[in-house]
């Protein structure tokens, strides 16, 4: 009987503490790889830091209260609002017949199946992303990068996408798929990246 | 290019008044774009809607408008959304923003730099509930963004979230 009063009581200050009212609440969640990064919350000079999945901050009285929510108490207090999020970005990756400005026939394969996907998404935009090797000048390959991503623009307003739902970027050598030391040669980092969202 | 003309038309300008009139007028018309640029280059948008349900609008530049699907979204914007309403946002650096009822959200800083992948972002949220996935930027520099409601500044490790406020001095 005893213990059981406890619980009661202690249950009972658990949900007074969940329920008491708060200006500003933060909710970290994990991300859909299962991984959680981390926000630090500030008010009236005092700083919290949420890091755990769940982590619950509610700001009363200028105090940070850390709680902990649930995947089900979060669904009930912001299912509606996730259900809005927009689309997370998809990417693909097409490579060239090796010295030639030829889609291999898997990338060809690859973008009337991207046309199709695009054309689900509400306002999508399609972001051409060329990469380099590590051969030759930043600058240098800033600009070749570009022209692969132009390249590839083409072919997709030739299967059929309106030019203005693609926007090319140059990233050059700064993101190589695989890491080499600079100067090398390497085709696995000459690519176009096509990101739909 | 349009600088390189300007630069070896000094002398010309510098001689005879009215061959600067001539000169300008041949330059505008030969470089309406770098001309244009240098008056008052139009921002680039920071985002694009994606969702929109219910009442949704924006104050844009002192006017307030509907902000349907498809609408871009710029710095300084402030987003609206009625009692029935919610909005999804992506900015261009894949930021995922998505407001619901009640809510009145600011971009108060946007920059991204696509090569570099570097930037920066601010946002206000003014009242209501707001949902977080951060991008590109957060990736790279994640002390580079960074969101506020009335009573709360976060700071941002590169993560998912949401904000819930009751406004201010609340």
């Amino acid at each position: 009987m005893r213990s059981a009063g406890c619980l009661c009581g202690l249950l009972l200050s658990l949900t007074l503490a969940a329920c008491a009212p708060f200006s500003d609440r933060v909710v970290l969640l994990p991300g859909p790889d299962g991984r959680t990064g981390a926000v630090l919350v500030s008010a009236d000079g005092e700083e919290k830091v949420l890091s755990e999945p769940y982590a619950d901050a509610q700001v009363a009285d200028g105090k940070v209260h850390l709680l902990k929510t649930s995947p089900g108490m979060v669904a009930d207090d912001y299912g509606a609002l996730l259900a809005m999020q927009p689309a997370r970005p998809r990417l693909f990756v097409v490579h060239f017949d090796p010295g030639t400005s030829v889609l291999t026939p898997a990338s060809q394969t690859l973008l009337a199946s991207i046309r199709a996907q695009l054309a689900t998404l509400p306002a999508g935009e399609a972001v051409v992303v060329g990469h380099t090797d590590r051969v030759g000048a930043l600058e240098a390959n800033d600009r070749l990068s570009l022209q692969r991503a132009a390249l590839v623009r083409d072919m997709l307003v030739g299967a059929g996408i309106a030019p203005e739902a693609i926007a090319v970027v140059g990233r050059g050598e700064r993101a190589p798929a695989f890491m080499t030391a600079d100067e090398v040669a390497e085709a696995r980092n000459r690519r176009v990246e096509i990101k739909l969202r | 290019m349009g600088a390189s003309a300007r630069a070896g038309a000094m002398p010309a300008i510098a001689r005879r008044a009215s061959a600067l009139l001539v000169l300008a007028a041949v330059l505008l018309a030969a470089f309406p774009a770098d001309a244009a640029e240098e008056a008052a280059a139009p921002p680039a948008p920071a985002g694009k809607v994606k969702r929109s349900e219910g009442s949704v609008s924006v104050d844009h530049a002192g006017q307030t408008q509907p902000l349907p699907v498809g609408s871009p979204v710029f710095v300084g914007d402030r987003i609206r959304t009625g009692s029935d309403a919610a909005v999804g946002v992506t900015l261009s650096d894949d930021t995922l923003l998505t407001a619901g009822p009640n809510s009145t959200l600011l971009i108060n800083e946007f920059e991204f730099n696509s090569t570099t992948e570097e930037g920066s972002l601010l946002a206000t949220l003014v009242k209501g509930t707001l949902s977080v996935v951060t991008g590109l930027i957060a990736k790279q520099a994640p002390e580079k963004v960074q969101f506020k409601t009335p009573n709360v500044v976060l700071g941002v490790r590169g993560t998912e979230f949401i904000i819930e406020t009751r406004g201010e001095g609340q």
